[in-house]
């Protein structure tokens, strides 16, 4: 790694406008292309904090800051276009979190790598809308908070209670929420409104580990741990009253349930082990990486293809945990009001994936060509119009959920032209965090942040308070500064804004 | 008003061209006739003459000798009459319209599937059929279109989809409701340089959207069905364990 001082790192930097930063190439060695991050003015103070910490005489351990990571991304070999920062990205397992990467598909030299989907491999967000609203609910928070938190088990080794056997599993990974709607655990609409349909196509079971698949077995229709949760919130704001309306959300006051989970222990396995793959394929073809973390390989050699399959098989997991945990909430909600989901209208707005490498089609430099698009704390956020959305957006782009943390509202976006043409479709994904995990524990005290919550208003039912202020607002960067740079920078509208009344988590 | 149709015509002034004016409205009526539809021959032309106080009188029995459907509105009614001079032109050309056809532009590999379809085997080139459909088109007040067939196809379209046993039973369930949707504004992404054609896009795109919005509930009406085989959801709290 270059050590320069940080006055001399700045100079790499340029700030195109109030909204954009381009990372020039020679900032880390061997960039192919520039990198650009995307920050308001609070946001950009955390970015460059970051940074000046890193060049202090001294520092090292720990991960490298989020610029440096963006850059070494774009060093990777067939990276096209930019390495992209959305707002919320922070350190990462080689890739930063919030940060966009595509490759040319038919470039031989191509690579794919766990780094840039993550260890929760399709971690994503769920949003169920009902027609119940405010009133009706708050009156029966606590129960309906106790009823999901008995009905969808959370935290580290918890045990879904959806009975499956290893069998059973085989087949979700294969057809992911195929394999759901055929045992009859989520409605037929569900599925239109989740990207790629719920199912990665190319998903094979047999290219997953034994480990992997015992660690993923019981857990199926579990929540898990860190920054995951289920949530019951109230519709906030609207600030694109047509595009809410398409997804069937009226007005202020509406109740909505998010799911926010991944393929819990099933995808990080999944990571492992492809990693100790990769570092091999490495030697074997002489790929070259800033960081050791970033292990790759090509896209087209059989480690990257194994990658990609046991890839969309814990993709597939994911979804059909989401589908489990809808199923388990329509039941906690229809027990509660004593009617059924179906008379409480509890449809599936749009499922997200942030953590995800797909195949899609862009337009580079005019030319239409074939990517991965590695998305690693980025959502997809398609432009109306695109083939690749369902029907029901095609006019008003492709719904964009991004869940706050624990007490912070949510946000509802939708995709956009402009969003197409500069991130290749990615948005933010969160919050993401601003203070590490340690840290955290180190300056926040749990009683603290619990009482901060019941003051709000916010029931919660968590399994391991000791842990709570890990995911303290505090920890985390201001959603609504990341929300309001990816709608001012024009590569996602706001739509909807939500806040919570209810939080169970691990 | 009726600018491209009028442009597509050759009409000397079609950008000045105002149908409500009832002298405008006449002369187009006449040119139409002269340079056109050329129902008449040149010399027995009764309406040639846009002064005559008998003109609305002779207007009449050229409506009926040209079969037109139109009852009162004087701009529906020129613009049957601008449509009609254009099926003439493109009777006339249809070898050199032909050449940009889907059917000739295909390639000559697909194979020629005949279905076996007793409506088949009618005559479609005969008069009577043409007439025929002119008829029907007439009674649901669809607008003919020069080629029988597709006339036919909206025909059945309107009445498969707003005139089957349920439709009449229940109308309401079939009228389509909901709010009026600024589409003009509302669907961006694209500007083909032209407002009238822009607007073509976009009314092209609903309709596309519509199709996909059909075939969607049809894929989901077959899982739902196939769900009904299939699915068995279970749950079992025993198995359950809250974690750490």
């Amino acid at each position: 790694m270059v050590v320069r001082s940080y006055n001399d790192e700045l100079k790499y930097l340029e700030k195109i406008n109030n909204y954009c930063w381009r990372i020039k190439i020679g900032f880390q060695p061997n960039m192919k292309v520039e990198g650009c991050f995307y920050v308001n003015s609070a946001l950009e103070k955390l970015m460059l904090e970051e940074l000046r910490n890193a060049c202090r005489p001294g520092m090292v351990g720990g991960f490298l800051p989020g610029v440096k990571q963006i850059a070494n991304v774009a060093a990777l070999p067939g990276i096209v276009g930019k390495s992209v920062g959305l707002p919320d990205v922070h350190s990462g397992y080689g890739f930063a979190i919030g940060n966009m990467a595509a490759f040319d598909m038919n470039d031989p030299v191509s690579i794919v790598s766990p780094g840039g989907v993550g260890f929760d491999i399709n971690c994503g967000v769920r949003l169920l809308r009902t027609n119940l609203w405010e009133k009706d609910v708050l009156p029966v928070k606590e129960q309906l908070a106790q009823s999901l938190f008995d009905h969808i088990p959370v935290g580290v080794g918890s045990k879904g209670i959806i009975p499956m056997n290893a069998h059973d599993l085989e087949e979700a990974l294969e057809m992911g929420m195929d394999w759901s709607l055929r045992e009859g655990y989520i409605w037929a609409e569900d599925k239109e409104h989740c990207e790629e349909y719920g199912r990665m196509l190319n998903a094979d079971p047999s290219t997953v580990s034994m480990r992997a698949k015992k660690r993923g077995l019981p857990q199926l229709g579990t929540l898990g741990a860190g920054n995951h949760y289920a949530e019951i919130q109230i519709v906030d704001e609207i600030y694109d009253k047509w595009a809410a309306c398409k997804m069937g959300i009226e007005e202020k006051g509406q109740v909505c349930v998010m799911i926010h989970s991944g393929s819990r222990g099933f995808g990080h396995q999944v990571a492992t082990d492809a990693l100790v793959q990769m570092e091999k394929a490495m030697k074997r073809d002489n790929i070259e990486t800033n960081d050791r973390q970033l292990a790759c390989a090509r896209i087209h050699s059989e480690e990257g293809q194994n990658y990609l399959k046991s890839m969309a098989a814990a993709a597939n997991f994911a979804w059909v945990n989401r589908s489990s945990m809808t199923f388990l909430s329509r039941q906690a909600f229809a027990k509660q009001f004593e009617m059924s989901p179906d008379d409480l209208d509890m449809h599936v707005i749009y499922d997200v994936s942030h953590n995800i490498a797909k195949v899609e089609e862009h337009l580079v430099d005019g030319k239409p060509k074939t990517l991965l698009v590695h998305r690693k704390g980025s959502t997809r956020a398609f432009p109306p119009g695109h083939p690749l959305i369902p029907v029901d957006y095609q006019l008003t782009g492709q719904p964009v959920l991004i869940g706050g943390t624990m007490g912070t509202c949510s946000y509802v976006l939708t995709g956009t032209e402009t969003g197409m043409e500069q991130t290749f479709g990615s948005t933010c994904h969160g919050a993401g965090r601003a203070l590490s995990r340690a840290k955290s524990r180190r300056n926040l005290d749990y009683t603290e942040v619990l009482r901060k919550l019941d003051s709000m208003g916010i029931s919660i039912r968590v399994a391991s308070p000791k842990l709570v202020m890990e995911e303290a607002p505090e920890s985390y960067k201001n959603v609504t500064d990341v929300v309001n740079t990816c709608h001012a920078a024009g590569i996602s509208n706001k739509c909807i804004k939500l806040r919570p009344i209810a939080v169970i988590k691990g | 008003m009726f600018k491209r149709k009028l442009s597509a015509l050759q009409y000397p002034q079609c950008d000045f061209v105002n149908g409500k004016d009832e002298t405008e409205f006449r002369k187009v009526i006449v040119w139409l006739e002269e340079n056109k539809i050329k129902k008449y021959k040149p010399e027995s032309r009764p309406i040639s003459d846009i002064k005559s106080s008998n003109w609305k009188k002779s207007f009449e029995q050229y409506k009926k000798d040209v079969c037109c459907p139109v009852k009162s509105d004087t701009l529906i009614e020129l613009d049957w009459f601008i449509n009609l001079a254009l099926q003439k032109e493109y009777i006339q050309n249809k070898s050199k319209y032909e050449k940009h056809s889907l059917e000739i532009l295909k390639s000559p590999n697909t194979p020629n599937v005949v279905p076996d379809n007793p409506l088949d085997h009618l005559d479609f080139g005969s008069k009577d059929f043409e007439n025929g459909v002119k008829a029907i088109a007439q009674m649901l007040q669809i607008l003919s279109h020069p080629d029988p067939l597709i006339t036919l196809k909206a025909i059945s379209k309107l009445i498969c989809n707003r005139l089957n046993n349920n439709a009449i039973k229940n109308p309401e369930d079939y009228v389509i409701k909901g709010a009026p949707f600024p589409f003009e504004d509302a669907i961006k992404g694209y500007d083909l340089g032209d407002l009238v054609l822009n607007k073509a896009a976009k009314i092209l795109r609903l309709l596309y959207i519509q199709n996909l919005r059909d075939l969607q509930t049809k894929s989901n009406e077959l899982i739902v069905s196939v769900q009904s085989i299939t699915a068995n959801p279970k749950t079992d709290t025993k198995l359950g364990k809250v974690g750490k």
